[in-house]
């Protein structure tokens, strides 16, 4: 069912990747509990919020960057019609990382970390990560530079991925001042969810969509361009929404108001290019789950990233909303529908072609994803109505920090409620994905 | 629509944005010195700042709004708190937030790295962001400090009281922080005598005690005092 050998280097990765998305939900978890309720300071000692925190944004980063290398790896075979460079160089890629990763977080535990969020992992990590993307890149690009079958999909892929790369190394260094520290964390954080991430997801769905509905390809990628030219377009200048308050020119608010303002449209341009491509499609529906979660991630991507960024991304709004529960309401959909999304589409596309399954019982894949589309969303409401409170409360009105924070428990609790149900589904996306049976003899 | 269309509308999507992007980036490093006031970056404030990366406090705390949500943003704790209150924050945050929902790690900080802390955040105090956060900004004076001067005119030792920010530990008429007692009845409990004592010296009065000592002049001493010996829970 896989038309290239080297593509079986994939399923590790999305199997480590499925593995550590799980265990960054318990983590997630266990965050909404120390916001609901109060812990003895035997724990707090032990395991701060802070470290705990580092763990939830860490694993989140190694397990959506290992999906989408794994998805990379599954792809650039049948997109350039050769095999891998080397699958020996993509194994020892896997093993640096999350060898990496691994003594990253054993590090936390024992305050051994950068200090700066999301970037916690200290430098001589740093290294390693380097050394196992400049791997990556250099078996991608060298498996498409002696196919010579250039197409735009690869192009998109093979930028997004040395733009993420290179974006990276502006997280490395330690920065004397503070505003200038941030500045440039955003160039890691902002331009690789609204640059470099896009890049990579408009090509992985554009070539997923290419597949299952056997849609013309030079549609599909003279839409591809104009999307992410516009997703770079807005997305590079709106990194400004981020400057509002750090200690940068006034200017920003202008630049950063109205370049992010206009950051849904490439989405909405996303968002119809799937559903056109799905009416326009040549090819039955084979695997029906792939369909509803390539229309899913499209609507969600709308969502969480699109509509939910664009609530709080004027100055004048984000002047209180910003640094509160409104903006963990908009990272929770935003990731989600992006990203999440985007890495279970690709499972669910690679896992029975990896397996060499045709069909297969199709029940449980739906309950997975309704259940963590819909706990999600709520999940996401839920910080959402404590953000709100949190803004007029404390920045409005000028209440004290704690006593704010106490009106907004119940709005936790409810959290923690949907974070269960959120689990739950991930547990049986997982499942299902890991013991995925073909549902009838004959087309096994 | 062609291809070659579609291609330049991409090359010219992003370089335009990517030029603007860069030249403002430019011209940010060019003022960023002023509005950041760089020549006041000590060697000690950097070190500050590497005491503040060391103990991973922006996981919890939010400093310039990033970072975590779980505790209080830090970009004017200097001058919201002030330093006695971010020294005993810091050393002994076991028994300050002892009482409180939501409690702080112990990290056990060596003096140098407190004093390099401090310093830390009294630059940062002073970075120019547009009067963010909103709930610190001069320009807008918070409602719970708008109710407390609205009723009568106040007192010299009431208006002391608040400057001071003994507000930050202490509730008054439900007003406040929890750190410390309330002081609705210390009429009752304490003379005017004591409380100038607790004010200067606390651990003089009670050894155990958190508060740190304010160093002020004689008068506003008395002010508050006599203003404090009043509260006798009516």
């Amino acid at each position: 069912m896989i038309a290239y050998n080297s593509q079986r280097v994939a399923y590790p990765y999305f199997v480590v990747a499925l593995f550590l998305f799980a265990l960054q939900v318990i983590l997630g978890l266990w965050l909404a509990i120390n916001y609901a309720f109060g812990l003895p300071q035997s724990i707090v000692d032990v395991f701060p919020f802070s470290t705990a925190r580092a763990f939830h944004t860490n694993l989140l980063v190694l397990w959506m960057l290992l999906g989408f290398m794994g998805g990379t790896y599954f792809m650039v075979p049948e997109e350039t019609r050769s095999e891998l460079f080397s699958t020996k160089l993509a194994y020892i890629q896997l093993i640096l990382l999350v060898g990496a990763g691994v003594a990253a977080l054993v590090g936390f535990l024992f305050g051994w970390n950068q200090g700066r969020p999301l970037l916690e992992i200290p430098f001589e990590l740093d290294l390693v990560i380097v050394v196992g993307a400049l791997i990556f890149l250099f078996n991608v690009g060298v498996t498409m530079i002696r196919a010579k079958n250039w197409t735009v999909i690869q192009g998109t892929l093979l930028g997004g991925l040395i733009f993420l790369a290179l974006l990276y190394l502006f997280g490395i260094p330690f920065y004397k001042n503070l505003s200038i520290d941030w500045y440039y964390w955003w160039w890691v954080i902002h331009l690789w969810v609204e640059g470099a991430w896009e890049l990579v997801t408009g090509a992985i769905i554009a070539w997923i969509l290419l597949q299952i509905t056997g849609v013309n390809r030079q549609v599909v990628e003279k839409w591809l361009y104009i999307v992410i030219g516009l997703f770079l377009f807005t997305g590079i200048a709106g990194t400004g929404h981020h400057y509002y308050w750090l200690g940068a020119p006034r200017y920003w608010l202008w630049i950063g108001g109205i370049f992010s303002a206009l950051e849904p449209v490439p989405i909405i341009f996303m968002m119809w290019d799937t559903y056109r491509n799905v009416k326009e499609r040549q090819k039955p529906i084979t695997n029906p789950i792939v369909w509803t979660l390539a229309v899913g991630l499209a609507i969600y991507h709308f969502i969480g990233a699109g509509l939910w960024g664009f609530l709080h991304t004027l100055p004048q709004i984000n002047y209180y909303t910003h640094g509160s529960q409104v903006t963990v309401s908009h990272g929770h959909m935003a990731f989600f529908g992006a990203y999440a999304l985007l890495n279970l589409t690709i499972f669910y596309y690679a896992f029975p072609r990896l397996k060499g399954i045709g069909r297969f019982n199709q029940n449980l894949g739906y309950w997975g994803f309704w259940i963590t589309g819909i706990a999600m969303f709520l999940m996401g409401l839920a910080f959402g109505v404590a953000g709100v409170l949190q803004s007029y409360l404390e920045r409005f009105l000028g209440m004290g920090y704690m006593t704010t924070q106490l009106t907004m428990q119940l709005w936790f609790k409810i959290v923690i409620f949907f974070g269960v149900c959120f689990l739950i589904g991930v547990i049986i996306i997982i499942y299902d994905l890991l013991r995925m049976r073909p549902a009838a003899p004959e087309t096994a | 629509m062609t291809t070659r269309t579609a291609r330049i509308i991409f090359y010219s999507g992003t370089l335009s944005s990517a030029i603007l992007f860069l030249v403002l980036t430019v011209d940010t490093h060019r003022q960023v010195e002023a509005l950041t006031h760089a020549d006041q970056l000590t060697d000690q404030v950097v070190a500050g700042k590497k005491v503040f990366q060391r103990y991973n406090c922006n996981d919890c705390h939010t400093m310039l709004g990033f970072g975590g949500y779980y505790s209080p943003d830090l970009t004017r704790v200097y001058s919201r708190r002030g330093e006695a209150y971010i020294r005993t924050a810091v050393a002994k945050p076991d028994s300050l937030f002892a009482n409180s929902f939501r409690r702080m790690p112990q990290q056990h900080l060596s003096q140098p790295e407190i004093d390099n802390l401090v310093a830390f955040f009294q630059w940062v105090s002073n970075i120019d962001t547009h009067d963010w956060p909103p709930q610190d900004s001069k320009k807008r004076i918070p409602a719970g400090a708008r109710r407390l001067m609205g009723g009568a005119t106040l007192t010299p030792g009431a208006a002391l009281f608040k400057e001071n920010g003994c507000f930050d530990c202490h509730k008054l008429a439900g007003t406040g922080g929890d750190s410390g007692p309330a002081l609705d009845d210390v009429g009752l409990r304490l003379g005017e005598k004591t409380i100038e004592e607790i004010i200067l010296s606390p651990q003089s009065v009670n050894p155990n005690a958190n508060m740190p000592a304010f160093d002020l002049p004689r008068s506003d001493v008395e002010a508050m005092a006599e203003f404090l010996a009043k509260q006798r829970g009516e």
